[in-house]
């Protein structure tokens, strides 16, 4: 009776274990993942509203308590928000002239030019999902323009790029995932890519010579050479720091990202498809 | 598992889904969040052992895979082999002994986070791996810790009235369910 009951159990959990990685398996397979993702975007076009549902209900409660507790630095980060959007209203007066600059010059290269694509801006609806990936949820979807691969921007810089759409709901991987790398160029042309090293440690940029000349701060841009994932000239990150070690096939180069990861309320996702 | 109890346990399902993912993914330290998908199959395994741990530990993370960005399956077949193991190890102890859920819950759920990490770098997911540990570790031990007890409870109404039951004793006896 015993040995029954364990045989029965141990058949279960191998049916178990064998349709788990039967399911691993379409979803990794480039020609099965479709299946996958028309089931995850049904999933999620039916839970996004409950969810939704939850947080309007739950939101005021904490925002009373956060409000509460942090009522002093809410109130320097006001001063802080003010004293930027003088400091851009003067920056703004003087960018038509290099914006114009910029366009003939990539207009000559044959080089999209970022504020000639369509954006659809889209409001964050929750960050970091699991403790594996570095993700935003977007609350638009393909009904509203939104599709895989396009890049998404704000705060300052490049934020990542949509991994799955669904009807109203899109993922996106930041630029500080362990799966990101952007194809970048900064200095006198010279290029690299910057790497995502997960959540909580610092990007790099790779693939650039020894002794490449180099300063603290320095920018970096999306390079928009054939067949990248980006269109060119977005800012991707700032160098940190750099050295060259002894008998090294590359500089070693840490970065931070263009854009303030900390704060991504609104993004705008710009309708620009990879090459493909 | 009957009709009625498999109902009650995608209720508890849905519900830690959502409170996973409305207030636990808001409480980030260190960069990272509490995991209550772990306690699912931890405590179905307590309470009714490894067949029911493997099984209710497979439709959790089946359910959580539906809104997660990492690969579709991988927390099912996590979660079934964490019932599985918790029920099998567990089995032979006093399922009345206060220590034996905070250990599990504690065990359990880094075994299980570390568990997810290898798979999934194993499947081409490199950035898996690239985590904070430590404060993973901790983050998640200590919530699973305070956690277990409620989705203890939640799960042992689910569960009332499975054959197999092995913590669900008697009111007499005059111990404490939970």
């Amino acid at each position: 009776m015993a040995r029954s009951r364990r045989s029965r159990r141990t058949l279960t959990v191998i049916i178990l274990v064998v349709l788990s990685l039967s399911l691993i398996s379409l979803d990794l397979n480039g020609r099965t993942h479709s299946l996958t993702s028309g089931v995850k975007s049904v999933a999620n076009d039916v839970y996004s509203p409950l969810r939704q549902g939850v947080i309007d209900v739950i939101s005021p409660i904490g925002n009373f308590f956060a409000g509460a507790f942090n009522y002093g630095s809410l109130q320097s980060e006001n001063e802080k928000l003010q004293r930027t959007i003088g400091q851009l209203r003067a920056a703004q007066a003087e960018r038509p002239f290099e914006v114009n600059q910029l366009k003939q010059l990539l207009a000559l290269q044959n080089l999209p030019f970022l504020q000639s694509l369509p954006t659809v801006t889209a409001q964050t609806q929750y960050e970091y999902s699991s403790n594996f990936t570095a993700t935003i949820t977007l609350d638009k979807g393909r009904a509203d323009g939104v599709d895989v691969g396009f890049p998404v921007v704000g705060s300052g810089g490049l934020v990542g790029q949509v991994i799955q759409s669904f009807h109203h709901t899109s993922v996106v991987r930041l630029i500080t995932d362990g799966q990101s790398k952007v194809g970048v160029t900064f200095g006198n042309q010279l290029t690299g890519i910057v790497d995502g090293q997960g959540p909580s440690n610092s990007m790099t940029a790779d693939l650039v010579a020894p002794h490449t000349p180099l300063h603290k701060g320095e920018r970096m841009y999306t390079s928009g050479l054939d067949a990248a994932s980006f269109p060119s000239g977005i800012p991707v990150a700032t160098v940190r720091s750099f050295h060259t070690a002894a008998g090294a096939s590359q500089e070693t180069i840490e970065v931070d990202p263009a854009a303030d990861l900390n704060h991504l309320a609104y993004v705008d996702v710009v309708q620009w498809a990879p090459p493909t | 598992m009957t009709g009625r109890s498999m109902v009650r346990v995608a209720l508890v399902i849905f519900i830690v889904l959502m409170v996973q993912q409305t207030i636990m993914v808001a409480l980030r330290v260190g960069g990272t969040h509490p995991d209550l998908l772990w306690l699912l199959p931890i405590t179905a395994a307590l309470l009714d052992g490894p067949e029911t741990g493997a099984i209710v530990g497979f439709w959790s993370g089946l359910a959580f895979d539906l809104v997660l960005p990492t690969p579709f399956g991988l927390s099912a077949l996590v979660g079934c082999l964490l019932g599985y193991v918790t029920g099998s190890l567990t089995a032979a102890m006093d399922p009345r002994a206060t220590w034996l859920k905070p250990v599990a819950a504690l065990a359990g759920s880094v075994t299980a986070d570390m568990l997810f990490a290898v798979l999934g770098a194993i499947l081409g997911q490199q950035q898996m791996v690239q985590v904070d540990f430590l404060a993973l570790f901790l983050v998640v031990g200590v919530s699973s810790l305070v956690l277990v007890l409620p989705v203890n409870r939640l799960m042992r109404w689910a569960l009332a009235g499975e054959s197999n039951r092995r913590s669900l004793v008697p009111a007499h006896t005059g111990s404490r369910a939970w």
